[in-house]
């Protein structure tokens, strides 16, 4: 018993301690730090149950901000999803930009620096595309988790159940379970967005041009997520007719999500700087101190509105997690709870009060609206990712850059496009060789339990750049 | 049948009693729409995979599951998808239910009744083999393994609830199309249905075995995310049910043994529409009756299919008393034998009962068969498809014939009504006071009737198109489905409640019958009067006693002069 006290406080104060020292680290640089914990529990395969040694694994401590970790922290099994999350991320950006000069590639060795290089520094497209998958395989990947039951925190929310006459005046833990009895749990795509908002968007403060494009590529990101859900209901009532029907959310499959995000950062929109503060008609001209983008280094003053309206408030978020979210029969009132999405429903100890000061604005660093580079363009909509400035041609190493060039990359010699090897190697030529690869075929299944095959040698062509 | 309370109710309390039946109306709206959670909650679960232990395939006691001591250890998808076989034949898919929420860990309450499962199947091929569209129809084989365990057993201790290899036939669409790999995502399959949710947790083993010489799953590349969607009625929604049934129960039962009593006191034998009001009580008494307090200490797995069968006789009960009280107020007596059912009505009734035939049929090859396993379900296969709709199909017929039928009485009811209107003038005073009754009867029936229909209806509607929610201002929400149930459930037991009350049959004797001095001297009158018509009498139905009918048709003239 002692013992394990002993030990439960020195992990605490080495978790304190490294605390302090990441603290410095963690302002430092634009790209977000958390990508980091796709690293986490390599090499050796995670699996949810050792989540205990995960913590301890100090590329936590190097990559996440305190509240990120808090977040970790207060949420046992949250950071499997997260370390899923990252690298589901990881590999659909890279199947998505397999056959581009910029394959999404990324470090081997942290060692403090940026996960996906020194890319993320430059406000291109590239940047805004890693911004807004990684949000949103954060959202799939901590639903999934949920209902995967990885999970223990996930949220029941009773709020519209709290009409139980027992949770009333029973504290605690039956109180809980009386009222999954009494109405029965939500969705668990909820938590994974209000999850992604506060963990994903930390320390992004919509302050300056590049912080608001984060944000903004962040929100695409989960808006993307949502706008893939299905809804699907059942018929049960007498005899299986829909007297009585029950309705939920279905999430996609991250691929659809990937290639929805691939086209948009086809068509993606460049921002940028106006030359003016200018206020949105309805805007009111006194922005409230606590208000977003308020703060006094608005020389990059971007917004056209930054009014803190709490009518606002709710607006956006309704904006942002629809009905569509969740409307199953019981759950469409929560999206009508002023309270539901604040950051306190999720397990947070300690945090609440500092919380319950700072959720104007935090809610409020949503609310701005990016002026289009070119102004004949339409402005960008919620889904749209938007960048700063052009991307580099991606052709030669650039180490200054965080530019690995393509060469020793394959390409497709028949193609015109981006893979075809023209385009790839830049002009450079490329070599072609012929291996001979082992694969298995005409397998045939036995049940139970063999699986016989063939080993097949086929010949296969690879062309790669110079 | 001879002068009823409805008649002879003076307007004032005739409209206390209808307004406190429908204040009593109201209050069940609400308790449905303000206390009540919705009727049903769900837990969507995501399939977690686990490596089989080959030795153990086809031990069915033994279970793989994914949360507590013992666990498995998970397979991630990136395996999967490393390995070249894709882990073929390898992997059991595992649900376990209820899922924990806010760091406990939740089981099923006996208050939550019921569980009904669905599940939600994504695949996707190597686009390089070949590309193939999936044909609609495609057969799925799956091992089903459902196990139980109860609070306070160790976390190991599930044992077997019931195990089957069944087929499931998906229709699916390309959700992504890739030059690796095409995914598709199908429409929802029932998975299994328990009529009592008696156990504390469930879990749910499922393989997808691959044998190439039975030509089983060949066809589907490998297994994507397996959603199982776990359907429960909600536990709150049973206290409100159950409370209102307990609450109705009594009323009813006490107000069909006073409508018995008064019907014994006459010197007459029971009209059919006596009989067929005490049948509609009783009915409705059988689906008041509150079986469900059982389930909470029996594990009743017919549970659902005698709700349905309970609600199923009521309905058909509520069905033949309209149609046979139309018929009784044709206002032509053509035999002047007493009319039963078999005499009279057994035509009118065969839609009634031809189509419950089919519902209950239908029912039994549904619910029936699950009784002796949870995951049958007539829809699953094309040809259980095409017979359970055409059993639908008949039903809706029939109910439809129904209505036509119903529609021709009524309106030749009133056609009836107007003849007679035209003649009632010239009647001898106490025979058109009888006539003036027999419309004013049904006139009320109609009226009641219509607006329950029409109740019922609407809201019907507006639960399906407002998909269950209603706000009233910020605090005030109305779960609309829960009020929808409640309170036309309550609607129906008022209904049958007034009909009870006021088509009992009055007589003068009766010491609750207000009437003034000036009417019982007038009584005397009309005995009188009554008399030299006594010819005329003996032609209606329910004539037994002259002194009887006249002091009716003094109380129907109490109201005419009100």
């Amino acid at each position: 018993m002692d013992i394990s006290y002993i030990f439960v406080i020195s992990l605490m104060l080495a978790l304190c301690s490294s605390q302090a020292e990441s603290k410095q680290k963690s302002g430092r640089g634009r790209g977000s730090m958390w990508w980091g914990i796709a690293k986490v529990g390599e090499p050796n395969n995670m699996s949810p149950i050792t989540t205990g040694i995960m913590y301890m694994d100090p590329a936590i401590h190097s990559t996440l901000r305190r509240k990120q970790r808090r977040l970790v922290r207060d949420n046992p099994g949250v950071l499997g999803a997260l370390v899923k999350g990252a690298n589901l991320a990881i590999s659909e950006c890279q199947h998505q930009f397999r056959n581009r000069r910029w394959n999404c590639s990324t470090r081997n060795f942290l060692r403090g620096k940026n996960l996906f290089g020194k890319i993320v520094d430059r406000g291109c497209r590239e940047t805004g595309f890693i911004y807004a998958i990684t949000s949103a395989a954060v959202t799939h990947s901590i639903a999934r988790a949920c209902s995967e039951g990885t999970i223990e925190s996930c949220t029941c929310d009773y709020s519209h159940q709290s009409r139980s006459p027992q949770a009333n005046h029973q504290a605690g833990s039956v109180a809980g379970v009386r009222d999954w009895e009494w109405g029965g749990c939500s969705d668990n795509i909820g938590f994974g967005f209000k999850f992604s908002r506060e963990f994903v968007d930390t320390g992004e403060r919509g302050r300056n041009l590049r912080e608001k494009m984060n944000l903004h590529n962040n929100e695409a990101g989960r808006a993307h997520v949502q706008a893939e859900m299905r809804q699907e209901c059942k018929c049960h009532g007498m005899s299986g007719s829909c007297t009585v029907k029950t309705c939920w959310m279905r999430l996609a499959n991250f691929r659809v999500i990937g290639d929805n995000l691939k086209a948009r950062f086809d068509g993606a929109t460049r921002v940028q700087v106006s030359n003016s503060l200018r206020q949105s008609a309805n805007a009111v001209a006194v922005v409230s101190p606590n208000a977003a983008g308020s703060n006094s280094g608005g020389s990059n003053g971007l917004l056209q509105s930054a009014v803190s309206v709490y009518e606002d408030e709710e607006r956006m978020l309704n904006d942002h997690m629809p009905d569509l979210l969740l409307d199953n029969t019981h759950l469409s009132s929560k999206i009508h709870h002023p309270n539901m999405p604040s950051p306190n429903s999720l397990p947070m100890a300690g945090a609440r009060a500092r919380n319950g000061r700072r959720q104007g604005r935090k809610h409020n660093r949503y609310h701005f609206q990016l002026n289009p580079h070119n102004p004949e363009h339409k402005p960008p909509g919620s889904k749209d990712i938007v960048y700063l400035e052009p991307s580099p041609s991606f052709c030669e190493k650039n180490l200054r850059h965080g530019i690995l060039g393509t060469h020793g990359r394959q390409c497709n010699e028949t193609s015109l496009g981006v893979d075809g090897c023209g385009l790839m190697c830049c002009g450079r030529g490329y070599r072609r060789d012929e291996v001979v690869v082992v694969e298995r075929c005409a397998c045939t299944f036995h049940w139970c339990c063999e699986v016989k095959c063939k080993l097949c040698r086929t010949k296969k062509v690879i062309y790669t750049c110079l | 049948m001879s002068g009823t309370i409805l008649e002879n109710l003076s307007g004032r309390k005739l409209s206390i009693l209808v307004g406190s039946l429908l204040l009593c109306q109201v209050l069940c709206f609400l308790l449905g729409g303000l206390y009540a959670p919705v009727p049903a909650g769900h837990t969507n679960v995501l399939g977690s995979l686990c490596r089989e232990n080959h030795a153990r395939q086809n031990d069915t006691s033994f279970f793989l599951y994914s949360r507590g001591e013992g666990a498995c250890t998970q397979v991630t998808r990136e395996e999967v998808e490393q390995d070249s076989m894709k882990l073929a034949n390898q992997i059991v898919h595992v649900f376990q239910m209820p899922l924990p929420r806010d760091s406990r860990v939740l089981d099923y309450s006996r208050w939550q009744q019921n569980l009904i499962g669905v599940l939600q199947v994504e695949f996707g091929y190597d686009s390089s083999s070949e590309l193939r569209e999936p044909p609609k129809e495609l057969q799925l084989t799956i091992d089903m393994r459902l196990a139980y365990r109860n609070k306070g057993d160790p976390d190991h201790a599930w044992k077997l609830y019931a195990h089957g290899v069944e087929h499931r036939y998906l229709d699916c669409v390309a959700a992504h199309i890739g030059a690796s790999e095409t995914l598709y995502t199908c429409d929802m399959i029932p998975l299994f249905e328990l009529g009592a949710l008696h156990h504390s947790f469930y879990l749910l083993n499922l393989r997808f075995p691959l044998d190439t010489p039975k030509q089983m799953n060949l066809q589907f590349g490998h297994m994507h995310d397996l959603t199982l969607t776990a359907i429960h009625q909600n536990g709150g929604f049973t206290h409100v049910w159950l409370m209102l049934k307990t609450f109705l129960f009594p009323f009813v039962v006490g107000i069909m043994v006073w409508f018995w009593r008064r019907v014994h006191l006459l010197q007459r034998s029971p009209a059919l529409l006596e009989y067929m009001l005490l049948y509609l009580g009783g009915a409705l008494t059988f689906l008041n009756l509150p079986l469900e307090y059982l389930s909470l200490s029996i594990e009743m797995p017919y549970m659902l299919l005698l709700s349905d069968i309970r609600q199923g006789i009521f309905y058909a009960m509520l069905l033949s008393f309209w149609l046979v009280f139309a018929g009784e107020h044709m206002l032509i007596q053509d035999s002047p034998n007493k009319s039963t059912i078999r005499s009279r009505y057994w035509k009118h009734l065969s839609a009634v009962v031809v189509g419950c035939i089919s519902l209950f049929v239908f029912d039994i090859s549904e619910r029936g068969v699950q009784l002796r396993n949870p995951f049958y379900s007539i829809w699953t296969t094309p040809l259980g498809a095409k017979v359970a709709m055409s059993f639908i199909l008949l039903a809706g017929v029939s109910a439809a014939v129904y209505f036509l039928f119903l529609c021709y009485m009524i309106s030749k009811v009133f056609k009836n009504i107007g003849d007679k209107r035209t003649s009632l003038p010239s009647m001898s005073q106490a025979r058109r006071l009888h006539y003036e009754g027999l419309i004013y009867r049904f006139k009320f029936l109609m009226l009641a009737t219509l607006l329950c229909a029409a109740l019922t209806v609407t809201g019907f509607i507006m639960g399906q198109m407002t998909e269950g929610q209603w706000k009233w201002n910020e605090d005030v929400e109305i779960q609309l489905t829960s009020a929808f149930l409640t309170g036309v459930y309550g609607m129906w037991n008022i209904y049958i409640f007034a009909l009870l009350i006021l088509y009992a049959p009055s007589h003068k004797q009766w010491p609750t019958m207000h009437h003034s001095d000036e009417t019982t001297q007038s009584n005397e009158n009309i005995v009188a009067s009554a008399a030299s018509e006594e010819i005329e009498f003996s032609n209606l139905p329910s004539d037994s006693n002259p002194s009887e009918i006249s002091s009716l048709t003094s109380f129907t003239r109490k109201v005419a002069f009100e």
